[in-house]
């Protein structure tokens, strides 16, 4: 049996399930006892203020809080409102919470999840709106989780509070704030890290895109369907690890691949890919790849700029078109 | 409460096991036999070994890149810091920290390298002991000049918040790695900085064992007994140079001639004879027991063996499969 759930609901239930079960497990964040956007709001109606643990405003410092607590026996999922605030807690994730286990020589553990929310489209320009998940790839030790689904988000946060690597969780403002729904199981579930999913079958080309960039890829199918070209979209739920197989499964079927990503296109999860394909996987392509990101600019203020700015099902369709 | 005899050469012996290991490292260095780094707390022995001389064993400690004073201090052996610093696979962190000491076994979780990021780490093991309700203190030990990072005050403010059970102990020795402590600060003491969050605390002498040892027990008791954080500030001098690449240069002969006439070393062993504790032939006997420990120690670490390829890649998730 399934029922219907938002984004948000996903993401609360997992909260609470993952706290009833585990009594180490707590949330922590700035107003995580209201909860700014959401997510955490209603948890300090079943469970104690210090398991929905309000914390003052210095990122840096509530992150390495979370890092010592889950050094010693529990498992914080901390809330950094907006990744653009996480760049302040760079210090402690980068340097410390991804290298942890291997400079101690395995002898501790940090599981921690961090959610975080990405994404522009709500006029909040520079510093609310980024979407940085790929500033993250370069640091060892940390896995990153990016749904684009109520199903994916609950069985991808509950595995991530499970996790005894530190996890990274990416929360789209559109997905969250958007009320974006979706079916998912009754009873008790997980789900893996690395393992992509298709989310939309086709035989021209490969189109592999990120959370909210998930829904443009597909309007971008169903516009290319009227001019009879056939895309295949994959979602890869975590970027690191990062499901190579039923990618470049898919790009042996299509020959053609285009990655698509909110986030800025230097340097990004699309230029990973891209030189994934250019090496080990070059003989499979019959076209070059495509990497469709938003430009090295700031995200503007103006709705107008912004439009601009950010990728959408337009410029994803350009870009398939391209290749063929 | 006064020392026992016991107790008295207890720290005394491992002053100088400090003090030995320290002067072995620098003559390795200066004989090209092994690269590793230094930066030696040479003269601040009275602080590291009695500042972590009233904790149990279940407490935990973070210590300072300088030397080896706490480690010993709070129970690691010579033979397992040698074995870790020279990168050995027989080492706690299996050779991968080297200096970033860390050793499960005495609840030393492991050393930062941006200085000052453990402000907050520590407080995350403070608070997960009072959320566990369990008896264990958190020291965390700093040298004055890492004091000025950003995280020291939201760190102080959030153990003073939610009371946890830690000490800060600071370690004034004069010097903020090159620069006088007068270049980087417009007061003389640092711990009154503790009363903008209502922390108690006291500036002690760091040059005799028993105010040292004194004061950290005054202040773990404190925070044991659930009364919230304690600050104390040990004045001392770094007779060292910052590491072993400093050109020096800039300390006054005076002050070096000034404080010698107060080593900590020396101040104890006048205690033990003035107190008919040991004679100077029993002095000398262990004395050599220590030389001959940490030549032990050295030796083992040389003929230890090193890590290979593979552990290159061990260690850095605990789940399987996710570096390519």
């Amino acid at each position: 049996m399934s029922r219907t759930i938002t984004f948000m609901q996903a993401l609360n239930e997992a909260m609470a399930e993952e706290m009833r079960r585990d009594p180490s497990v707590f949330v922590m964040g700035e107003d995580v006892q209201i909860g700014a956007f959401g997510q955490t709001s209603g948890l300090i109606k079943e469970f104690a203020p210090e398991r929905v643990l309000n914390t003052p405003i210095a990122e840096n410092a509530i992150t390495g809080v979370a890092m010592g607590a889950a050094l010693n026996g529990m498992r914080p999922v901390l809330e950094l409102m907006f990744c653009d605030f996480a760049m302040l807690a760079m210090d402690q994730i980068c340097n410390h919470l991804g290298q942890w286990r291997f400079i101690t020589g395995n002898q501790y553990s940090i599981p921690v999840t961090i959610r975080t929310a990405v994404g522009a489209g709500f006029r909040m320009a520079y510093g609310h709106s980024q979407s940085l998940e790929s500033q993250f790839i370069q640091a060892p030790g940390l896995i990153l989780v990016a749904p684009s689904t109520p199903h994916d988000a609950k069985g991808l946060l509950k595995s991530a509070i499970r996790s005894d690597d530190p996890v990274i969780f990416f929360e789209h403002k559109k997905l969250i704030l958007g009320g974006v729904k979706g079916e998912v199981p009754d009873g008790e579930y997980t789900l893996p890290f690395g393992k992509a999913v298709v989310r939309k079958e086709g035989k021209d080309a490969t189109v592999v895109a990120t959370m909210f960039m998930v829904y443009e890829a597909l309007g971008a199918a169903e516009e290319l369907a009227k001019e009879g070209i056939s895309i295949e979209v994959i979602d890869p739920r975590t970027l690191i690890p990062l499901d190579k197989d039923t990618i470049f499964k898919s790009v042996g079927k299509t020959g053609r691949l285009i990655v698509v990503e909110e986030g800025r296109i230097r340097g990004g999860l699309g230029a990973e890919i891209a030189a994934l394909a250019c090496g080990d996987y070059f003989s499979l392509l019959k076209a070059p790849v495509q990497r469709v990101g938003a430009p090295m600019v700031p995200i503007p203020g103006s709705p107008v700029l912004e439009d601009l700015y950010l990728p959408n099902k337009d410029s994803i369709a350009r870009a398939v078109k391209r290749t063929l | 409460m006064a020392l026992t005899n016991e107790k008295l050469i207890e720290l005394y012996r491992k002053m100088l096991l400090v003090r030995t290991m320290e002067a072995k490292h620098g003559q390795l260095l200066a004989d090209g036999k092994i690269q590793l780094m230094s930066h030696f707390g040479t003269g601040q022995e009275a602080v590291s070994v009695g500042v972590t001389g009233p904790l149990k064993k279940e407490d935990i400690l973070f210590g300072t890149h300088r030397g080896v004073g706490e480690y010993i201090g709070k129970g690691m052996s010579a033979r397992d810091i040698w074995l870790e610093y020279m990168g050995k696979k027989a080492g706690p962190c299996k050779g991968k920290g080297t200096l970033h000491l860390a050793d499960r076994r005495v609840n030393i979780p492991g050393l930062v390298s941006s200085l000052g990021a453990d402000f907050s780490i520590a407080v995350g093991t403070a608070l997960a002991s009072k959320m566990r309700n369990i008896d264990q203190v958190t020291l965390y030990f700093v040298g004055e000049g890492t004091c000025n990072q950003g995280d020291a005050g939201p760190s102080m403010c959030m153990a003073a918040l939610w009371k946890l059970p830690m000490v800060f102990a600071i370690c004034t020795n004069q010097f903020c790695e090159m620069s006088y402590m007068c270049e980087h600060f417009p007061t003389e003491d640092v711990a009154p900085r503790a009363a903008g969050y209502g922390i108690p605390y006291e500036i002690v002498d760091g040059q005799d064992i028993e105010i040292t040892y004194g004061a950290a027990e005054r202040a773990a008791e404190h925070a044991r007994k659930g009364k919230g954080p304690y600050v104390v500030e040990f004045k001392t001098f770094r007779m060292a140079l910052h590491f072993s690449g400093d050109p020096g240069g800039y300390v006054k002969p005076e002050d070096v001639e000034k404080w010698g006439k107060r080593d900590p070393i020396d101040l104890c062993q006048r205690k033990i004879f003035d107190k008919k504790i040991m004679t100077p032939q029993e002095d000398q006997k262990l004395r050599d027991e220590v030389k001959t420990e940490v030549e032990g120690a050295v030796a083992n670490a040389f003929a230890s063996a090193n890590p290979t390829a593979d552990d290159l890649f061990e260690d850095v998730y605990g789940q399987k499969g996710v570096i390519y």
